[in-house]
C-alpha cells in the first residue's frame, strides 16, 4: 500500500521521535542541507465549519512545529522536503522534514523511509481499528416500548 | 479605589510554595510504596480531567495539560491558568482552513431527535446507563487487575467494517427544508478572541470560540437557568459526536492539505423551537451549535443551547440572561473569573482603610455612636 504524502506525517509520528531522527540523521548525512524555513515551534489555530450554519470559527489552538528544507546531493540531486507536524518540537519538524524529502524525491535510503512509513500506517490502522471496535460494541438499536419483545439482538 | 504596592513576605511566598510541594510528596514520608503521578496515568486515568484542561485553557496539549494537573493537584482553574501562561510565550506559525467536522474519527456518535440515523448510533465510552454508585471494588484493584481489562476486551472485540465517516443529521432535516439555508449566515473571516477585545455586538465566531474555552460550570449554570425558566430554547439533540478530527494544513512543499495530527473533540448541534425567519416566512426549526476540546459533552450541550440563545438575543434584543451576549460572554471565562475572584485574598489595606475612615465619618455625620 503507497500511501500519498499527505498522509506520511500521521504514519510517521506512530514512531518514537528518537527512532526518526537516528534514521533522518543518517539519510542526510551524505547530503547537503539548506532550510529555507527555520524549524519553528509554536502554535497553530484551529478553525472549524460548525455543523448549524458551516460559519467559521476559531475552537482553540494546537502546538505546532514546522521546518521546510532542501537536500542537495553530492551528484546534484536536489530534493525539497518540509512537515508540519502537531508537535511542540522543531527537532521533530526538521527531522520529518528530511524524511519527507528523502521520500518523496527517492534519494538513497527512501526504501527505509518508506518502511516506517508503512509500519507507521499500520500502528494508526491498529489504533483506528480499536475505536471502530468501540463504535461496533455500543452500536444501539432503540426501540419504541412495546413494538419489540427483545431488548437486545446478537445480530 | 487604588491599589498600593507592598513589599515583604517573599521568605513567606517561598515558604507557601514550598509547602504546597510537600503536600503533594507528603504521601512518600516513610512509604517506599508512594510514586510520583505519571504524566501517563493523568493522561489515561483522568482523562476527563486532562479533557477539561485542554478545552479551558483553549491549547490542545494533553501532556502539558496533564502536567498541569499534576503541579496544581487537580485543580482544574489553576491548570488551565498555567496552560494558557505557556501559550502566551509561543509564536502563532498558522491556522488552520474551515476543518469539516463530518470527517470526525467518531468513537461515539448519539441522537436523541431520531432512533435511526444514517450509519446508526453507537453509545461508545459513556456512563449515561450505568448505575452512579460507587465500584468499591477499585479501591484495592492490583496491577494485574488493572491491566487485564483493556486486554480481556480488546480480545473479546469483534472485527467491525464501519465507514470512515457519518453523514450530520442535521444535513438531513436541512435537505427537507426542515433548517434555516446555510448560505445566507456564511461568514469568511472568524473572530480571534487571543488577538481582539469583545467589543459588542460581536460576530457569532467570537461568541463560539469564547464559549468554546470557557469554563465548564460557569456554561453549564447558564445554560441551566434557561432550561429551567428562563429562557425557551427547549433543545432536541439532533445529534452528538465524540471524536478525533484530522488537523489539516497545507503541506509546505506541495501546497495540498496534510493530516498534520488529530484532536479529540465533542460536538453538538441542537435543534429548538421553530419560528419563521421572517415575517411570513416558511417557520423552520432553529437550531444552536456547541463544541470543545476533549470528551466533554454536557460543556457541548450547554455551549450549543447558549448559541441558540444568543442567536435569539442579537435577533430580538435579550428577554433573559441566558440570551444577553455581554452577560453570556463575559462571564464564562474560568481564568478572568477565577483571578478576579482570587484577587479578592491580595492585600487591600490602603483602599479598606479608606472604607472605614468613611464608614466612622458617615456615622459621626449621622449622630450614630462610633
Amino acid at each position: 500500500m503507497e500511501l500519498e504524502r499527505k498522509d506520511w506525517i500521521r504514519a510517521l509520528t506512530a514512531h518514537p521521535a528518537p527512532d526518526l531522527h537516528a534514521l533522518a540523521e543518517r539519510l542526510a548525512a551524505g547530503c547537503e542541507l539548506r532550510l529555507t524555513r527555520l524549524p519553528q515551534a509554536g502554535l497553530g489555530l484551529l478553525q472549524l465549519a460548525d455543523g448549524a450554519f458551516h460559519e467559521a470559527y476559531y475552537l482553540g489552538e494546537f502546538p505546532l512545529s514546522t521546518c521546510s528544507l532542501e537536500l542537495t546531493l553530492a551528484d546534484g540531486r536536489r530534493a525539497e522536503g518540509g512537515a508540519q507536524v502537531m508537535a511542540d518540537d522543531a527537532a521533530l519538524a526538521r527531522t520529518l522534514a528530511i524524511l519527507d524529502a528523502v521520500l518523496a524525491a527517492r534519494l538513497p535510503g527512501w526504501e527505509d523511509v518508506s518502511a516506517q512509513v508503512q509500519a507507521g500506517a499500520r500502528l494508526r490502522a491498529e489504533a483506528d481499528r480499536r475505536r471502530r471496535a468501540m463504535l461496533a460494541a455500543t452500536r444501539v438499536d432503540f426501540a419504541l416500548l412495546g413494538n419489540t419483545g427483545e431488548d437486545d439482538d446478537e445480530a | 479605589m487604588s491599589y498600593v504596592a507592598i513589599k515583604g513576605g517573599g521568605r513567606a511566598i517561598a515558604g507557601a510554595a514550598a509547602v504546597t510541594e510537600y503536600l503533594r510528596t507528603e504521601e512518600g514520608l516513610g512509604n517506599p510504596d508512594a510514586e510520583p503521578l505519571e504524566i501517563d496515568a493523568i493522561l489515561h486515568q483522568l482523562r476527563h480531567l486532562v479533557d477539561r484542561v485542554v478545552s479551558e485553557g483553549g491549547v490542545y496539549h494533553p501532556q502539558f495539560a496533564a502536567l498541569a494537573v499534576k503541579q496544581s493537584l487537580g485543580d482544574t482553574l489553576e491548570a488551565a491558568f498555567a496552560l494558557r501562561a505557556w501559550r502566551s510565550t509561543r509564536p502563532r506559525l498558522s491556522a488552520t482552513p474551515p476543518l469539516d467536522t463530518s470527517r470526525m474519527r467518531l468513537i461515539r456518535r448519539i441522537s436523541s431527535a431520531f432512533k435511526e440515523i444514517p450509519g446508526g448510533q453507537m453509545l461508545g465510552p459513556t456512563p449515561d446507563y450505568a448505575l452512579r454508585l460507587l465500584r468499591l471494588e477499585l479501591m484495592d484493584e492490583s496491577p494485574e487487575a488493572f491491566r487485564a481489562v483493556a486486554r480481556d476486551w480488546l480480545e473479546n472485540c469483534r472485527e467491525a467494517q464501519l465507514p470512515d465517516s457519518y453523514p450530520k443529521v442535521l444535513d438531513a432535516l436541512r435537505a427537507e427544508g426542515l433548517l434555516p439555508p446555510v448560505a445566507k449566515t456564511r461568514r469568511q473571516t472568524a473572530f480571534d478572541i487571543t488577538r481582539e477585545p469583545l467589543v459588542f455586538p460581536v460576530p457569532r465566531s467570537a461568541a463560539l470560540a469564547t464559549m468554546a474555552r470557557a469554563e465548564t460550570g460557569s456554561l453549564l449554570a447558564i445554560a441551566y437557568s434557561n432550561m429551567r425558566g428562563y429562557g425557551d430554547v427547549h433543545p432536541t439533540v439532533a445529534e452528538l459526536r465524540v471524536g478525533y478530527l484530522p488537523v489539516l494544513l497545507p503541506h509546505p512543499v506541495t501546497g495540498e492539505l496534510a493530516e498534520a495530527g488529530e484532536v479529540l473533540m465533542t460536538e453538538c448541534e441542537v435543534v429548538a423551537m421553530y419560528a419563521a425567519a421572517e415575517p411570513g416566512g416558511k417557520p423552520q426549526f432553529t437550531v444552536g451549535y456547541g463544541a470543545c476540546f476533549g470528551h466533554n459533552e454536557v460543556k457541548a450541550i450547554s455551549m450549543a443551547i447558549l448559541d441558540r440563545a444568543l442567536q435569539k438575543g442579537m435577533q430580538d434584543g435579550p428577554a433573559n440572561p441566558s440570551e444577553d451576549p455581554e452577560f453570556v460572554l463575559l462571564h464564562v471565562d474560568g481564568v478572568d473569573s477565577m483571578g478576579f475572584a482570587s484577587h479578592y485574598k491580595m492585600p487591600h489595606y490602603v483602599t479598606f482603610q479608606s472604607d472605614l475612615d468613611r464608614l466612622r465619618t458617615t456615622q459621626q455625620k449621622s449622630g450614630e455612636p462610633a
